[in-house]
């Protein structure tokens, strides 16, 4: 007793609590898809302070447990588009500095839509309306309204586009220049050309020994490889563009840069150009009829057809506007492609988490990882069946019950 | 100048092939279809089933049927049989789904369905053999619909049952006012009481003005209609109709009053759930409720107790779930459309959300994930809207006497690995998976010769490609191979 209140006492003094117990549940299915290529069926996971504990097989819960259908990782979706509408940046067409971490509201409807159609990890990137537009960063879905509490990996990748939608809305300047938008460049040729100049200027900078300005030092970031660069690309000609980028970049001995191309619908007409340069792809949401953005013509199989050469793969919402578009029903459509349940399953966990190399926390059911789940009252994947309920480092952020 | 001959002449073979897909003749033949699981819909699925069919009908179905001697045999004992889905209500296939007029049920949709409208041959693909196509909602009252099967090169051929019914709308036709739309409705049915009054009163008073004007407007009585009748229906009626031979009313007014006799099905759009009230009060005075369904947008699900008490009919927006934000969090609702329909029970069919890869089978596949049950979900794509349209006999599930309309999944109809491998409507095998070069190409973008993309006209994927559709997907530029090569050395 009397120690019990000199403990008290010592806690209130020095304003420390004593350890609060440890925060569990269990989550019980009839099948645990881990990602790691196991099914479980009737098993288990526990979660012990936001972090898997166990995974326990031939479990049966009782009245009152957590009990659905089948769980998954939760998902993870590299092209979430989680800003909204953005302006352009008016300062330079070129902005690898920038952070979207600054731009977040973490109060936006957008969270709750993700968080309840299962995906638990996004990669939140600056508007494509600049050719460069800066640094992504991975966040969880729910929790703790702060960047702090919520990201999982800072300047995740650097930003850019090609194609159609950098120089959209752009116009020349006949005469004087009336407005920002007649600097921009106006054709798929002058943002090739502002890629290339940018990444020139920085790497023979360095190469004279000058000091790297802030711009030409988030470029050289990614020459050294220190991050992956990340760039839209929806039609074959911009996806050749990105490829053949890439190829030169290291053939001038700038530096090997680590390629992931995002909506790259018409990835499939040319895989060999991704085996050969390493390139990783993100696909768009499946269309119905084949047609895409930037006039691209994305077939049903597609990522089944890179997944079958090695290529890695995954699946995203591409900003979710339309219910069907959330990232489960595109591993369903997946499936509707030639895609396995597994091969499914991976494009929309542990593939894009190891994309920008964050499986060290998310991405598949293991002990120690982060205990985001999607749980779903039946096969996932499937036209039958959807996310019913998400954990989220562990708190229950939307209950099936 | 060069291009566009191109792509008309890739056009022209586009429909060839669709023509080769699509004999479109009643068979008149026999045919028997065995599937190694037969869901009739009316019944326990038949596992190792066999299905008669005679003259497009089917005449047996069963597991231990004999197949007659003569019969053309189709054995696919990895395949199960389904009934062809029946599109409670469509407004595409058409030339112009809306009409400028406010008022037209003299109009018909027959002159605006254009059958080699990819949105027919799409809707085969999904294994839907029965489309209501039905004017827009931009209307007070719109034209007659018209149910078709999605074969045929021209209407005729197509069609299945005319004057399908007549449209109504209580959402606003654009540029009206919910009340404007309100009174346009009431006027319409005022203005044909006051006409067919003045068609007595004038007949009375010995005016062959009638008379004169239908033999204008070029109509001829025949044995039905050269004879008067008595009104029919439950609401209104005009004394001394049976003096006017029915051929000597004008045909702008006729459609109207075979719907106040109860005599045509009425489809009522509403948008809001405001407009329910209304639709069910210019049906009811006009004494067509009993045969009215509404085709509800989502936000209507809050209507759903009126309607309920009312037992009205319903279909539902392609679109299944309702959000709305919580004017005060801020937050999103969403609303699962059916499911509340369902709780009420309230009879509901679905509509397709897009012709191809999300189609009736999808739509009821996720009422099944939003926790409806198998058979309700079924039914919504199904019987129920073979029922709306006045056809439970003769479409929607498979049995003796029925339409034969039969589609061959590879496996669970609701399943996204299931694929429809063959369709068979009226007894007549009209696609065929395996010979759809279509299909193909929006599954693995392989293009087969002498096709084009659906939309040829807009897009071309290779505008520098002149040759006779060669595969050149997988062909990289002859350096790139050299370039792997190096690669692969190093």
């Amino acid at each position: 007793m009397m120690l019990q209140l000199a403990g008290a006492l010592y806690a209130l003094t020095l304003g420390v609590a004593e350890p609060a117990p440890a925060e569990s549940m269990v989550v019980f299915a009839d099948a645990i898809y881990t990602s790691t290529g196991d099914v479980i069926e009737n098993g288990a996971v526990t979660i012990t302070d936001g972090k898997i504990t166990a995974i326990t097989p031939g479990e049966t819960p009782g009245d009152g447990d957590l009990h659905v259908g089948a769980i998954t990782a939760g998902m993870v979706d590299l092209s979430a588009h989680m800003l909204g509408y953005e302006s352009v940046e008016q300062s330079s067409e070129i902005t690898p500095q920038l952070r979207a971490e600054h731009a977040i509201d973490w109060f936006g409807v957008a969270w709750q839509r993700q968080a309840s159609s299962g995906v638990t990890t996004v990669l939140v990137s600056p508007s494509d309306r600049n050719v460069i537009g800066g640094l992504s960063v991975a966040v969880k879905t729910a929790g703790q309204p702060s960047l702090e509490q919520r990201a999982v990996k800072r300047d995740a990748c650097l930003r850019g586009a090609m194609g159609s939608e950098p120089s959209s809305g752009n116009h020349p300047a006949f005469g004087r220049p009336t407005d920002f938008y007649s600097r921009r460049p106006t054709t798929r040729m002058g943002v090739e050309w502002e890629w290339r100049k940018s990444f020139f200027d920085a790497a023979q900078g360095r190469a004279d020994g000058a000091e790297p300005t802030a711009q030409a030092a988030g470029l050289l970031e990614v020459l050294d490889a220190k991050r992956p660069l990340f760039i839209q690309t929806w039609a074959t000609q911009d996806i050749r563009t990105a490829v053949f980028f890439k190829e030169e970049m290291a053939t001038e001995g700038f530096g090997e840069i680590n390629l992931i191309l995002d909506a790259a619908a018409e990835a499939w007409r040319e895989p060999e150009l991704l085996v050969r340069s390493k390139t990783a792809i993100v696909l768009p949401p499946f269309p119905d009829s084949g047609r895409t953005r930037d006039n691209a013509f994305m077939a049903l199989s597609t990522a089944k057809q890179l997944v079958d050469l090695g290529v890695p793969v995954a699946l995203s919402s591409h900003g979710a506007g339309q219910h069907r578009d959330r990232l489960g029903m595109q591993g369903a459509l997946a499936r509707r492609g030639g895609m396995s349940l597994e091969e499914a399953l991976q494009a929309v966990t542990i593939t894009p988490a190891k994309m920008i190399g964050i499986d060290d926390r998310v991405g598949s059911i293991e002990v120690g990882k982060d205990a985001d789940l999607a749980l779903w009252n039946g096969e996932p994947f499937q036209a039958t069946s959807r996310v019913v309920g998400t954990v989220v480092d562990g708190e229950l952020i939307v209950d099936p019950r | 100048m060069n291009m566009h001959c191109f792509q008309s002449i890739r056009r022209a073979g586009a429909i060839l092939a669709l023509a080769a897909l699509t004999p479109f003749a009643l068979a008149d033949g026999k045919m028997v279809i065995k599937a190694g699981t037969v869901i009739t819909l009316d019944g326990d699925p038949i596992e190792n089933g066999t299905i008669v069919i005679e003259n497009g009908r089917i005449t047996a179905i069963g597991a231990d049927v004999q197949a007659p001697w003569d019969a053309e045999v189709l054995e696919y004992p990895n395949l199960t049989a389904f009934p062809g889905f029946v599109e409670a209500l469509t407004n595409r296939g058409m030339d112009r789904a809306n009409e400028n007029l406010d008022v037209t049920p003299f109009l018909d949709v027959r002159d605006s369905i254009d059958p080699v409208n990819f949105f027919f041959e799409n809707s085969l693909r999904a294994g839907i053999t029965t489309l209501n196509v039905q004017h827009g909602r931009n209307c007070v009252i719109g034209a007659r619909g018209h149910v078709v099967k999605p074969i045929g090169m021209t209407v005729e051929q197509m069609s299945v049952k005319p004057r399908a019914g007549i449209v109504l709308s209580a959402a606003p036709k654009g540029g009206k006012s919910s009340a404007t739309q309100a009174q346009a409705l009431r006027a319409a049915f005022g203005d044909l009481r006051g006409y067919l009054e003045e068609l007595v009163h004038d007949a009375k008073n010995g005016s062959d003005k009638a008379r004169r004007e239908a033999l204008y407007q070029g109509r001829e009585p025949d044995d039905e209609t050269s004879k008067g009748r008595a009104m029919e229906g439950t609401a209104w009626k005009v004394e001394g109709l049976e003096t006017i031979p029915r051929w000597e009313i004008d045909e702008k007014q006729a459609p109207l009053l075979t719907l106040v006799e109860g005599k045509m099905p009425a489809f009522f759009y509403c948008r809001q759930p405001m407009d329910v009230r209304v639709a069910i009060e210019v049906a009811e005075d006009n004494g067509f409720l009993a045969r009215t369904t509404l085709v509800l947008d989502p936000a209507c699900w809050k209507a759903a107790d009126l309607i309920a008490e009312r037992g009205l009919p319903v279909i539902l927006s392609s679109t299944l779930m309702h959000v709305e934000r919580d004017p005060v969090t801020g937050d999103e609702i969403e609303t699962f459309v059916p499911g509340v329909f369902a709780e009420k029970g309230v009879r509901f069919a679905l509509r397709s959300e897009t012709p191809l890869n999300q189609s009736l089978w999808f739509q009821a596949a996720r009422c099944i994930g939003h926790g409806l049950s198998r058979e309700q979900a079924i039914a919504a794509v199904t019987t129920t809207p073979a029922e709306l349209l006045g056809m439970g006999k003769r479409v929607g599930s498979l049995a003796a006497g029925k339409d034969a309309n039969v589609v061959l999944f590879s496996g669970d109809p609701l399943s996204v690995t299931s694929n429809v491998e063959y369709v068979v409507i009226e007894g007549n095998l009209v696609y065929d998976r395996a010979a759809d070069v279509r299909m193909r190409h929006v599954e693995t973008g392989e293009q087969p010769e002498n096709t084009a993309p659906a939309d040829a006209e807009e897009f071309d994927p290779h505008p520098e490609d002149d040759g006779a559709g060669e595969e050149e997907a997988d062909e990289g530029d002859p350096a790139d191979d050299e370039k792997s090569d190096e690669e692969k050395d190093d």
